[in-house]
């Protein structure tokens, strides 16, 4: 079993590294190898929007970066993490990045998704997205956005998404006990 | 007599000129102008690469009163470059400028459902709220691949609705009043019949592949475990 962590983190943040670490140490107790991406360090171009992954290349995006790298390891694993500070209640820009280079793991075409319309699946398996987010302090808001954002994402490959939020204020072992439930309710605890 | 007000638009597509962002937010920018407001426009994915056209880019969004984005929905949210945009905005405002603004928002995308744009709408009115910018309100337009980025003024029956809505909007947002709940339910409506949207999005999808000699590889898995 693998799972990938897409850390989406800012230049000189350290507010996730608690989150991190828990969740590190918790997935390889699961019996998980652990794979962490930390976005930020990556050289990804932004999405150009051109659709070469779909009707040009499909299934690989045409710009030949480390933003090729998402797309890869997303697909040999069975669990994906964005670990993100929240930002206007959405991901932060560094985890979009990654994230905007993945749509060729989904097929060009729509179809109808439970009476909504969405893309085919490229692939027969794919992981399961679970999100952990970060904010200062508890902000209704934000939350409700990020988790019907995460849950979106999830979506999109038909699936349902699970996520959490943190603050900055919480303890470790407060952080700890989030993380823990958040992988039992995914099913990914041990 | 007070000055014009000014309305700045900024693009979200990484297809600058040739994108729907720019077709939707171009119209409306017209309309602003023809009510007597002076437009600016800033494209955004070139202006976050260098420091040097970020400060540009600062520039123009402190000379105005009216900031629209236009942008395209990726991946249930804004594109990257526009989050970044965004937090440089939100760091802006917090350190160094605090002018009374508002925002409007447009987003469009392939999806023919307006309602899969709320979250990416939903971030945007929640930017505003925490950089104190008064949300004038948001626009979303399902299924807007056909318009292909044309100008919405010469994109003809398929384009009536965007265009029907942002008149409306324009006439509130001159005179400093939100976007009418009539215009983000025009905006919402599709521009044409699902079932014939998806008809011949997914047929454009093939002859596209065809053109690239691809149609065979449609399919591939190139990332499989």
């Amino acid at each position: 079993m693998k799972a990938l962590i897409l850390n989406g983190s800012r230049k000189g943040d350290s507010a996730l590294d608690a989150a991190s670490d828990a969740l590190f140490h918790m997935l390889k107790g699961a019996g998980y190898e652990v794979d962490a991406l930390l976005l930020r360090d990556l050289m990804i171009a932004p999405c150009d929007g051109c659709f070469d992954c779909w009707t040009k290349t499909p299934g690989v995006c045409s710009t030949d970066d480390e933003g090729r790298i998402v797309p890869m390891k997303m697909m040999q694993s069975d669990l994906m993490i964005y670990l993100t500070p929240i930002t206007f209640g959405g991901f932060s820009s560094e985890l979009k990045k990654g994230l905007d280079r993945i749509t060729g793991t989904l097929l060009p075409f729509l179809t109808n998704v439970n009476d909504e319309i969405h893309h085919p699946l490229r692939y027969e398996k794919y992981p399961k997205i679970l999100g952990i987010g970060i904010l200062p302090q508890p902000d209704e808001e934000a939350e409700r956005i990020f988790a019907t954002l995460v849950n979106r994402n999830a979506l999109n490959i038909h699936d349902k998404g699970h996520s959490t939020v943190v603050y900055r204020r919480d303890s470790p072992e407060k952080v700890a006990e989030k993380i823990k439930a958040l992988l039992a309710e995914a099913g990914a605890a041990k | 007599m007070s000055s014009p007000k000014k309305a700045l638009l900024l693009v979200g597509s990484p297809r600058g000129r040739n994108s729907s962002s720019e077709a939707l937010g171009g119209y409306l920018l017209d309309r602003l102008k023809e009510r007597g407001m002076e437009i600016e426009k800033v494209y955004i994915h070139p202006s976050m690469l260098t420091e040097k056209d970020q400060a540009e880019m600062l520039q123009a969004i402190d000379r105005s009163d009216l900031l629209v984005l236009a942008s395209p929905l990726y991946v249930d949210s804004l594109p990257a470059p526009v989050i970044a945009a965004l937090e440089t905005i939100a760091e802006h405002r917090r350190t160094k400028m605090r002018k009374e603004q508002k925002l409007v928002a447009i987003t469009n995308s392939g999806f023919p459902e307006a309602y899969q744009m709320d979250t990416a709408l939903a971030i945007c009115r929640k930017f505003a709220s925490e950089t104190k910018i008064g949300w004038a309100g948001g626009l979303a337009i399902g299924g807007g691949e056909p318009l292909h980025g044309k100008p919405l003024a010469d994109a003809g029956w398929m384009a009536r609705n965007p265009r029907k809505a942002l008149d409306i909007a324009a006439a509130a947002l001159a005179e400093d009043k939100p976007v009418p709940k009539e215009a983000v339910d025009i905006a919402a409506k599709p521009l044409i019949p699902q079932w014939m949207y998806v008809f011949v999005a997914n047929r454009g999808f093939k002859s596209q592949a065809k053109k690239y000699g691809a149609q065979d590889k449609l399919y591939d898995r190139p990332y499989q475990a």
